[in-house]
């Protein structure tokens, strides 16, 4: 029977209470990067339990491959005189980019719903954003007069939504695997790790691989689903999915943008499970049982806001009751919302 | 949703793999040529000596799909002619700006450089690889793509004599580093294959012996590494790169 989506984002309805938001890094409330909480369910079993993030090489087992995010993320709010600013989400093949237009509004930026086809802006530094066409009711495929990384990497600030409320340097929204900058938001799964972790991880005789995924603006509405995402599965990561799985082991993605660049891979028509490929994927994971999960077995994510697309990604592991019951307890006990929250580790 | 236009299917971008490979008539170009045929690679292949390029083509292995487009990369319509041949054939995962000018032979000093043939060096050397690359660039990002720009360590070694040749290839060099750092959809790769025995490398040193340099066959190993492994962008030496002949 097939599961009706409609019903499954009622199912994850719930109220975030604005005092389960992080509103800083945790170094700022005196908590190291890795010392921050972990809800870990397992979905055979039914259960839950809590756990901090450092216990995790506790929690895997020798043999079991974590993939990885090499995207790094860049600074990619860039304010206009006037009060207006562009976020630059996603790069398309012929040059465009996804932008967000918003305004200043409260601690941070509120939606802009203007703009015009062929408008011009000019933004600090000479250079001129060309709006083009509506892709999106939130986003705008648009021009930038010069090379935009280089250009976010002198002139752009951290996109930062109302509920962080200061801003905070480039180096708070970095993580330890972030090595190819192009990422709009954090893949702040990863953020948790440390080297120490990693080491023990590596000591328990737990592998690591890289995937890239460019992850764009975060700033949907609750209906509208994921737009493409440039995204990279090599071929020597492609080779250990299929081997760990071969030999018994688990594929536990380090974020929700590692799922859908591994189970866009798994789609990818090559003679393996996992087939090294790269390019655009417009691939949407969710608990439809003709959509399962081909590569991946578990999952570390952090926690998702109400009716997020990727509270749909999260029932593909957990199932809706268990997630259900997750959610609930992560509200129970405290736990935090968003990219400098807590953790939630998916196991099979 | 309105002006979403389309964008590649992951299945569309795994039929085929597609090369374009300039100069691919002789030396290192056509042992590249071979081994990506042999790989099943289609191909579009480029040269300026027309019957040389046909031959080489009727000599490569493999039955994929291969486009023979003889002429000269300087030429803009030539350029053109490659990336609509490019497109026929699905579009490019692969470029490789192999072909290139050694400048004056014998090889003069910079200080009596003939201005005009240092011109001719660059155009071939920096400026159509550059032109090339521009236009098969939205195609490659599409396919999460590769460009592969062949150097030398004349680029960064003082080779009394390779002041022409060297400084066209510095400049290939430092516009393939710019891009690498502009794209992070397309891989750029700029490899010095090191010294083979090939007609140019001949005519650096003319009438000399060079039977003792290596076959550009050589080096295809260190090539395929690169390109079936993805590595990631970056200045690479052959030299450096031992293949492991691990399947993919």
């Amino acid at each position: 029977m097939s599961l009706d989506l409609a019903d499954a984002r009622v199912a994850l309805d719930f109220v975030l209470p604005a005092e389960r938001e992080a509103h800083e890094p945790p170094e700022a409330r005196g908590v190291p990067r890795d010392g921050v909480a972990m809800l870990v369910s397992r979905a055979a079993a039914g259960e839950i339990s809590h756990h901090a993030f450092a216990d995790l090489p506790a929690l895997l087992l020798p043999g079991d491959l974590l993939v990885v995010n090499t995207s790094a993320t860049v600074p990619a709010a860039v304010a206009l005189p006037g009060g207006l600013a562009v976020h630059f989400s996603t790069p398309l093949p012929d040059g465009d980019w996804l932008v967000e237009l918003r305004a200043a509004g409260g601690p941070a930026t509120v939606p802009y719903a203007g703009g015009s086809p062929g408008q011009r802006l000019e933004l600090p530094g000479g250079a001129v954003l060309t709006l083009a066409t509506r892709f999106t009711p939130r986003l705008w495929r648009a021009r930038l007069s010069t090379a935009v990384l280089p250009y976010l990497l002198r002139r752009g600030e951290p996109i930062r939504y109302s509920y962080v409320r200061r801003p905070w340097p480039i180096e708070a929204y970095q993580t330890v695997f972030g090595t190819r900058p192009g990422s709009a938001e954090m893949p702040s799964a990863s953020r948790p790790f440390t080297p120490a972790v990693v080491a023990a991880l590596v000591a328990r005789g737990i592998t690591f691989a890289p995937v890239t995924l460019h992850t764009g603006v975060s700033s949907l509405e609750g209906d509208e689903d994921p737009y493409p995402e440039p995204y990279d599965v090599p071929p020597a990561t492609a080779r250990l999915v299929n081997l760990t799985r071969r030999h018994g082991g688990r594929v536990i993605a380090v974020g929700t943008t590692v799922v859908r660049a591994l189970e866009t891979a798994a789609r990818a028509g090559g003679p393996r499970p996992v087939t090294p490929s790269a390019g655009w994927t417009e691939h949407i994971v969710t608990p439809d049982p003709d959509n399962r999960l081909l590569a991946v077995d578990g999952l570390i994510t952090g926690l998702h806001e109400p009716r997020s697309s990727h509270l749909r990604m999260l029932a593909a592991f957990a199932g809706l009751d268990l997630l259900g019951r997750c959610y609930t307890a992560a509200i129970d006990r405290g736990y935090l919302w968003h990219e400098f929250g807590d953790l939630h580790l998916l196991l099979p | 949703m309105c002006g979403r236009g389309p964008l590649p299917s992951v299945n569309f971008m795994m039929n085929t793999k597609n090369a374009v490979i300039t100069g691919a008539s002789r030396g290192l170009g056509l042992a590249l040529a071979r081994a990506l045929a042999a790989d099943g690679w289609s191909l579009v292949i480029d040269a300026r000596d027309g019957e040389a390029l046909r031959a080489a083509a009727a000599g490569l292995p493999g039955g994929a799909p291969m486009i023979v487009l003889p002429g000269d990369v300087t030429d803009p319509a030539h350029r053109d002619d490659i990336a609509r041949a490019a497109a026929d054939l699905g579009g490019p995962d692969l470029l490789i700006n192999n072909a290139g000018t050694l400048g004056a032979s014998p090889l003069p000093a910079m200080a009596d450089y003939p201005i005009g043939e240092l011109r001719a060096a660059f155009e071939a050397n920096v400026l159509a690889p550059i032109a090339l690359t521009q236009l098969l660039l939205p195609a490659l990002r599409r396919r999460g793509g590769a460009v592969l720009n062949i150097t030398s360590d004349a680029a960064v070694e003082p080779y009394a004599g390779w002041g022409g040749y060297g400084a066209a290839k510095a400049a290939l060099e430092q516009a393939s580093n710019v891009l690498s750092a502009e794209e992070n959809l397309v891989r750029v790769w700029w490899v010095d294959p090191g010294d083979l025995r090939t007609q140019m490398h001949q005519l650096a040193f003319p009438g000399e012996d060079i039977s003792d340099r290596p076959l550009p066959d050589s080096v295809v190993g260190a090539f395929r590494k690169i390109i079936n492994e993805r590595l990631p962008s970056g200045r690479y030496r052959a030299a450096e790169l031992v293949p492991t002949g691990v399947p993919s």
